[in-house]
This record gives structure tokens, sequence and C-alpha cells, in this order.
């Protein structure tokens, strides 16, 4: 043999060797081995989702409502500011980005003057002033509208994350294609598919709300509830730190399993008693370790809140973790300019009071407001539990606060919900046909190539072995097409060799030795096999950019198999031949192909 | 030396059928393939009362929601299309599903993807005039059908609106406040379609009917719309890119011949899907796209062999070079494309779902793609290179006017191998 054939030899035994290596944690992911091995090999093929079960959701973001919404808080802005010279005026938003003014008296137009409108040049241009009927026509600014589109989607990723983590699903992927988003669940439980979706689809809303403590209304309240039922009425005080006010309150309260009583029990408050227009009873589950006296059950807990939203979680700009005096974890957050504004008026005109956070209807917490809020805030979480509890509890309520409220509806496009049992038949199909195919292919090619038959199964095999590798090596996910993609692979891998062996043997009819006819046949095919990969790949790669979900799983499998497939029907095989015909001490007058 | 080898051989060496002096028969069963494929889609969409789609569009193009129901006891399609039909799930299309011929699984395709059809919606509207004492100002339903919008003038208890939506037939998971409270505005989640169906089901064939619905997809019909639109775009830079590779490889004159064949492929094998009203599904257009580069193969081995040849025996006539080639080369045409045929014919006999439509658009791609780069590349081939020469003597004979002509010629050489 000649020394590069053991180079050769030395090369490919170690690829071999490292693609076993990578398929062992898919193929034995129980084997007990020494742990340095977990630390090296521990990526492992995955199934798609239409093989392990799970869900496949694409949302659009209804843009058109984040911008409305958006031209609508302006008009309120605007409006508030006008009113604020003392003029009379109504102002409407018409189609998606449009604002009619309309004064009550045309004189009064005036005051809509460069210093009302100053705070708002960035976003509104004046489009018309109509002194005769007093109407100005303002316009959003177009830079603007892109701007909250594109906001608005990088938003929508950003919630939908916060909360897809929340599942504990293992692998969730959320990504943007065009102004699409894609999640994929592998793995989620088909019962669960229902609550999964609604979660991801609200349109959750961060909202701050003063409780509106030591009312007259809750007294009266209380006094209704029936004694000895699942109810109970609690009071409760606490003193303004820098007052000294006292505060009292009285709640209602019932254990977790009997929220619906409760709940039966505001929705039966009618009449003199129903609940105020402007007001709100809103519940907060409390976990025991909340409450110093030790109830051992978690429960419910009312608020009588202020109803008006004073600020929403739209301008919020940073939540973070951040430990208090007593090293105790808290939510610290920033808000924007505007919101900041609004939390000031709101904070300053209620402290001592509480003030409830609200996050999709649930009070996460209600502390009280210990002094004016203004662009910084903390969130301090009560009780005196276990401190990592407590710590997950902030982290949890950092990420609500950062994912915050979808900026718009998402309407939901596409949808693929597969059981797992459906993945487990399908599986089982996938081995049967590729079994099949494999086993033809094989048989053929002994039949008809004998010897270079043997060596281009061989082949074929490596194949195999090397492309799953590398698919565990990229933790690819394995889906039903991409089984079609294997299987395909087979009957591609051994078209190479085809090609080349029908060259070795026009070669061989023109006379020439084994020897030289095997060199020529693979060095003259190897273009024609060439070309033909590479415009395969082209295909695969086409299909790649176009596709998405399992049509994805389909190209990766071919175009990884077509590398490999390259590597071993040419070099690998080309090397194999060379044992055949330069055996030592013996020339070579037949080859068995 | 050595002996003279006998091989196994399926087509004998020394073959030589006269593949292009019978060309003009060959494309005239192309043509009439592919102009079979241009009447057929018509046809399907206006002609067969059964059918009404140019294609048996999967849910990914048309939109519209596909469930698998498993049954816990043996059911008929009519039973079942009949189930859902009295729930106002009209046109319900409905086939058997899996291998297994039990009626225990179907496969249930519908044109909507929310419960909500334009009719319930308008009853809906109707129905929510007035919930207690607040009174509907604007009703929007989402497109992509899953959820509706309620702008009411009073506020409302989210509780009140559902029980609204119960009795008017609408049925909703999740209603909440949406928007500044002020607003006054509603977001209600509605169940979805297999819940839907689920119940439709279970109300007419027998409580626990279903046993499960293990699959279920919707796709909103403008995305569908949006992905037929992306899959010929694909389907032609896929193409493009190809040309391009092989005319840089080759030389220009065997572009053109392997676009035309390229193209056959794709609309002959949609030909098959057309009279055959398979389901066209993103998985068909995926095979399509594998085709179109599996074909490829078989024409570069022709091409490959015709270049070597035209350069080998540069006195023959360009025709008979080609025909030589051909021949040549028939038997690892024929044998690569008979693996690649038997292997996705296992998985179209033994498959499931997708992988099934997979495997009979490349069983049929294999074929019409081995058979195109021998009767449509080729020949495309021998009228272009008759062109090119006939334009390089006109070029020639009037030497003094193009004072380039001799280095293009050289250059021209050069490439030529």
């Amino acid at each position: 043999m000649e020394r590069s054939w053991w180079w050769k030899a030395a090369l490919y035994g170690a690829a071999i060797v490292l693609a076993v290596l990578y398929l062992v944690p898919t193929v034995a992911p129980n084997a007990e081995l020494p742990s340095f091995f977990h630390n090296y090999f521990n990526k492992r093929i995955q199934l798609g989702l239409d093989l392990k079960g799970g869900l496949h959701l694409v949302y659009e973001v209804n843009i058109e409502k984040a911008v409305a919404g958006k031209v609508d808080r302006l008009a309120n802005d605007v409006e508030d500011a006008v009113k604020k010279k003392g003029a009379d005026v109504t102002v409407t938003r018409s189609g998606r980005d449009d604002i009619t003014l309309t004064f009550k008296l045309p004189a009064e137009m005036a005051k809509l003057d460069d210093e009302v409108l100053k705070p708002f040049r960035r976003e509104l241009d004046v489009v018309s002033r109509d002194p005769a009927n007093g109407t100005v026509k303002l316009k959003y600014d177009a830079d603007r509208v892109a701007e909250v589109e594109e906001l608005a989607l990088r938003q929508a990723i950003e919630t939908i994350r916060g909360r897809v983590d929340k599942f504990g699903v293992a692998e969730p992927t959320i990504i943007k294609k065009g102004t699409d988003i894609v999640v994929e669940l592998p793995g989620a439980k088909a019962a669960e598919f229902e609550r999964i979706k609604s979660i991801i689809g609200r349109t959750a809303q961060l909202e701050f709300k003063i409780v509106d403590d030591g009312s007259e209304y809750m007294k009266k309240v209380a006094a209704l509830v029936p004694k000895d039922g699942p109810i109970s009425v609690v009071p409760e005080s606490w003193t303004e730190k820098h007052s000294g006010t006292q505060h009292e309150d009285v709640y209602l309260r019932a254990k977790e399993k009997d929220r619906d009583a409760l709940n039966k029990f505001i929705a039966g408050l009618t009449g003199d008693l129903a609940v105020p227009n402007d007001r709100e009873i809103a519940l907060e589950l409390m976990s025991p370790r909340e409450v110093t006296e030790g109830t051992p059950d978690r429960y419910y807990r009312t608020y009588y809140l202020k109803k008006r939203a004073g600020v929403t979680g739209e301008y919020l700009a940073m939540a973070d973790e951040s430990w208090d005096e007593m090293g105790r974890p808290e939510v610290a957050f920033t808000m924007n300019r505007q919101g900041a504004n609004m939390m000031e008026k709101l904070t300053g005109e209620n402290v001592g009071r509480k003030m409830a956070v609200i996050l999709d209807d649930k009070i996460t917490s209600a502390p009280v407001i210990e002094s004016k809020i203004g662009e910084r805030g903390r969130i301090t979480m009560g009780g005196y539990g276990d401190p990592f509890k407590l710590q997950q509890e902030v982290k949890d309520l950092v990420g609500v606060l950062r994912s915050g409220a979808l900026p718009a509806p998402l309407k939901k496009s596409f949808e693929t919900q597969v059981g797992a049992t459906m993945g487990q038949d399908a599986i089982d199909k996938a081995k049967v046909s590729m079994g099949i195919g494999a086993l033809a292919v094989i048989l053929f090619m002994l039949i008809y190539y004998r010897v270079a038959g043997f060596i281009a199964n061989l082949a074929m095999t490596l194949n195999m072995l090397f492309m799953i590798a590398i698919l565990a090596a990229f933790e690819a996910s394995l889906t039903l097409p991409g089984i079609a993609g294997l299987v395909l692979t087979i009957g591609m891998a051994v078209d190479s060799n085809i090609i080349i062996y029908e060259r070795i043997r026009e070669e061989l009819r023109l006379g020439k030795s084994p020897r030289t006819a095997v060199d020529a046949g693979f060095q003259r095919a190897f273009w024609t096999v060439f070309d033909a990969h590479v415009t395969n790949f082209v295909a695969g790669i086409v299909l790649y950019s176009y596709g998405s979900g399992p049509i994805r799983g389909f190209a990766v499998t071919l175009l990884v198999g077509i590398i490999t497939n390259l590597l071993t029907s040419v070099w690998i095989s080309h090397w194999m031949f060379d044992i055949l015909v330069n055996r030592r001490g013996t020339v070579r007058t037949t080859l068995s192909i | 030396m050595a002996e003279q080898q006998k091989f196994f051989e399926v087509i004998k060496s020394g073959t030589d059928v006269d593949f292009i002096g019978t060309k003009k028969y060959w494309i005239g069963v192309s043509i009439f393939l592919v102009l079979l494929t241009f009447v057929m889609l018509p046809i399907n969409a206006f002609v067969l009362k059964d059918r009404g789609h140019v294609l048996n569009w999967g849910v990914d193009f048309k939109g519209g929601t596909e469930l698998v129901v498993e049954f816990s006891k043996p059911v008929q399609a009519s039973q079942v299309r009949a189930a859902l039909s009295a729930a106002g799930l009209h046109n319900a299309d409905v086939v058997k599903y899996g291998s297994v011929n039990t009626n225990l699984s179907f496969m249930i395709r519908l044109g909507a993807v929310s419960i909500l059809s334009d009719e319930q919606a308008k009853h809906v509207e109707t129905a929510l005039a007035r919930v207690g004492d607040a009174s509907l100002r604007k009703f929007e339903s989402s497109e992509g059908g899953d959820k509706i919008y309620l702008r009411f003038d009073k506020n409302l208890e989210p509780k009140a609106i559902a029980a609204a939506l119960q009795t008017a037939g609408t049925e909703s998971t999740d209603v909440q406040p949406f928007g500044p409270t002020q607003d006054s505005t509603y977001e209600v989640t509605l169940i979805g379609m297999d819940s839907m169906v689920r119940k439709a089901l279970d109300a007419k064939l027998g409580a626990g009917t279903v046993k499960e619905i293990p699959q279920v997809s919707s796709v909103g019909a403008k995305a569908g719309k949006q992905l037929q639109v992306d899959g010929v775009r694909a389907l032609l830079g896929a193409i493009l890119l190809i040309v391009i590779y092989v005319a840089f490889r080759f030389d220009f004159r065997y572009g053109p011949g392997t676009i035309v064949a390229l193209l056959h492929d794709a609309i002959i094998t949609v030909g098959a899907f057309a009279v055959t009203y398979r389901e066209f599904s993103l998985t068909t257009l995926a095979a399509i796209l594998t085709i179109i580069g599996f074909s490829m193969n078989d024409t570069i081995v022709v091409f490959d062999r015709i270049r070597e040849n035209a350069a080998k025996y540069r006195d023959r006539k360009f025709d008979k070079v080609v025909n030589h080639a051909i021949n040549e080369t028939l038997s690892r045409t024929i044998l690569t494309s008979a693996t690649v045929f038997f292997v996705t014919l296992a998985m179209n006999i033994f498959g499931i779902g997708v992988i099934r439509d997979f495997a009979f658009a490349m069983n049929v791609g294999v074929i019409v793609g081995t058979y195109s780069s021998i009767f449509i590349a080729s020949p495309i081939l021998i009228w272009l290179n008759d062109k090119y020469l006939a334009l390089q003597k006109r070029q020639s004979a009037r030497p003094e006017r193009n004072v380039r002509k001799p280095i293009r010629r050289d250059e021209e050489e050069a490439t030529e191998p």
C-alpha cells in the first residue's frame, strides 16, 4: 500500500470514531459512561414537533391596532393639553393615524398654539387648519408608524417568550419571520394546547391601580358576609411611614378552594350595594408565607380598587431585580418620561395608600406607596417566606414586567398541533419504509456490482452514520419530512457510486487494467458527481430558505446528506477500492464490479 | 493486458437506440402531458363538480383546518359528515386516515379556521346587541378567527359577556377587558375548532365516540395565499440558480435546455396531482424542489458525456455525438433513477401522511426527470448548437466588418474542451 493510503486510513478512521462518539448520546441516552465523556458528547438528535407531538403556531401581529392605540393615546394627551388652556374641544381619531380637533368656538382655535403642540411636534404633523369650522387636522408622523410597527413586533416576541418560558416546555422556539412570529413548542401536552394558546395569544395588560382603603362601601359589604361561611372578614391597618397617618381597611378572604363562593358573593352585590361604576373588587391569591399568623392554606383576598388604571405597563422602560436595605429581593423599575409624569401624579396623590400591580386582571402584589414614585420605583414583595422562593417570585415579576403586555393583538395565521400518539405511529411507519427502501437498494447493489456493490453499501452505511452524527452534533430536530430526506439520501448515496462504477466498467471494456480503470473511473466521474451534488445543494438551500418547520427539517437532512455523500461515495469508496486493486504481491486481472 | 470482463448488465454496452432521430414523437408525448396539465387545472376547477379547485390544495395553501380524529368505535364517513353538518360545519371533507382499514380514524378538512362562520358572526352580533344595560358599539372578529373584540358603551363583567355568547351558541375560553378600562372593550378568545368538532361528533354519534384528536392544523386564508406565491417564487428561483450554475460549468448553450427540462418536470408533476387530485401541500412543493435538484443529476450525466465526446469526435455531426452520449450513459441514467424510484416507492407504499404525498411526487418526478434529460434537454441543446454554428458561419463570412472576431474565436476555443 502507498503511504498516502495509510494517511487516509487514519483520517477516515478518526472520522468514523468521532461520528460514533457523537451518536452515543442519541442511541444510548442512559448508558453509564465516565463524566468527561458527557462533558464533550452530550448533544443528541431531537425529535421534531411532528414526531414528538407539540404545538406549532404562527402569529401575525395586528400592527394596525398598535398604531391606532398609540394615536388614540396621543389624541387624549392633545385633548388634555388644549382643555388645560380652557378651550372646549372634541378630539376624534379617524382612519388609523388622523386626529381631528373640533373646537366649539372657532375663535378658540388659536389656543392650539406652538406651545401646546411642542411636546407632540415629533409625533404629530398639522395637516390643515380650518378657521371657519374650527377644525384642525393632525396626522401621525409616517416615520413613527414604521417605528411603532417595528417596536410592536419586537415587543410581541419578547412578550411571547416571557410567557412561553413559564410553561416549562423543554425547547421552545420563538422566531420572527417577516412580520410573523413563529412559536414552536415540541413536547407540549395535548391536554394543555388550549390553555397554552389562550395564554400566548392573550393581550395582557399591566396596570397600576390605587386601592381605595377605608371606604364606607367595603364596611357595608363586610357587614353582609354571613358568619361561619367560607368567607371571612379581616380588618387590616398600617401606618404611613413619614406622616404617621393610620390607615384602616377591611377585606374579604376565602380559602383557595372557596374562590367560587367569594366570586359568587361579589357578583351577588346588586341594587344599593352594587359595586360603584368607578370602582371594582379584585382578588389576589396570597401564599401562606405572606401571612404572619401562619394560616396553612393559600387564600384569596379582595381589594377595593379605583377602576381607572392610573398608569399602564406601556410606559415601563425597564424592570430589574434589586435588594432593599434588609437584603430582601425586590423589583426595581424605570418608567419612561411620560410614564414617570403619570406615575408621579398618581403616587403623589396617594401616598400611604396601596397600589395594586395588576397583570392580566390578576393582582400580583399591592404594596403600600411609601413616598412619591417618579421615574424609578420599587415593588417590594411582602412576607417573610423562604428567601429562595422570594427570589424566584421577584424573578417572575421582573419577567412579567419586562415582557408586559402585547403591544397589539395577535392574529393566529397557522397552527399545527400534534398529539404524542400520532408521532409514535409516524415513527413506526417511517422505520418500516426506511428499512424496506434500504434493503432493496442494498440487495440490488450486491447483485448488480458484487464486491464493488459491497463497497458501495459500506459507503452508504458510513454516509448514514456521518449524517446522523452531524445532525446530532448540531442538535437538529428530526421531522417526518426529515426522515424522508434520510431515505432519499440512501437512494442518492448509491447513485454516485453507480455513476462511478459504470465509468469504471467502460474503462475496463477498453481493456485497461483494474487499477488504471478504477483510477480513471473515479477521476473522470468526479466532476459529473460533483456537479450533480451542487445542483441538489442549490435546490436544498432554496428549500431551506422557503420552508418552515418540518420542511426545513427536510432541507437540513438533504443538505447534510449531500455533503457526507460526496465524502463517502467518492473518497472513502475510492480508498476501499485501493485495497481491492492494490493488494500486495498480486496483480489483479479482473475486478468484481 | 486484462482479459475482457463480463458484467451483469441491464442495458448491454454497445446499445444504440436512435433517440434523437425519433425525438419528435417523444417531444410530442411531453407536449401532450404538459397540455394535459394545463387543461386539467381548469377542468378540475370548473367542470368536475366534486373537485372544485385547480388542485386539491392542502390546508397550508388553501387555508382552513385539518384534523385527524380517532374514534372509539367504527363510524362511516357519511355519518361524520352529517354530524358536522348538523353543527353548522358544512362541506366537510372526510377521508379515511392511516393504512389500517378499520373506519376508526379519519381526516377531516374544513374550510373554516374559526368556529365563528360569517353567518354565526352576524347572529352573535345581533344577539349581543344588548348585554345587561350596556349596548354593543362595535363588533370585530379577528381574521385569524380565534378572537373577537367587543366594544360596549358601558363596562361589563366579562362573565356576563361569556354567558351571553354561550346563549348565542358560541363558546369562549376567555373573556377579558382590552385596552384602557374606559374603552369598555373586551377581548374574547373562542374555543378551538378541535373542541367544536369533538362536540359536534359526540353530540350526534354518542358521547365518547371521539377517542382523540391527535393532530390539528389550521392556516389562515391570507397566509395560504402568501405560501402559494412564495412557493412559485422558490421554484423559479431554484431553477434559475441551477441554470446559472450549469451555464457556468458547461457553456451557455447548455442552459436553455435545462430550464425547459426542469419546468417540464415541475409542470408534469403538478399535472399528476391535478389528474389524481391528491392533496397538494407544502410537502408536495418540497418534493418538486427536490425533483428539480434530482432531475439535474441525470441531465448532468448526459451533458457531461456530450461535452466529453464533442471534444473527442470533432469531425462527427453534433446530433450523432449527442445520441451516442445518451446511449453510453443510458445504463447509469436508468440505474440511478431506478434506485431512487424504488426507495421512494417503498415510502409511498409503507409511509404515512405527508411522507406518502412526498413519495408519490418523487415517483412521478423521477420518471419525468429521467425522460426529460434525454428527450427534452438534449434536443434543445442540439438545436441551439445548430443556431450557434450558423451564427458563427455568418460572422466569418464578413470578417472585415468585425475586428474583434478572431479574439473571440480564440476565447471560444480556450473554453471549449
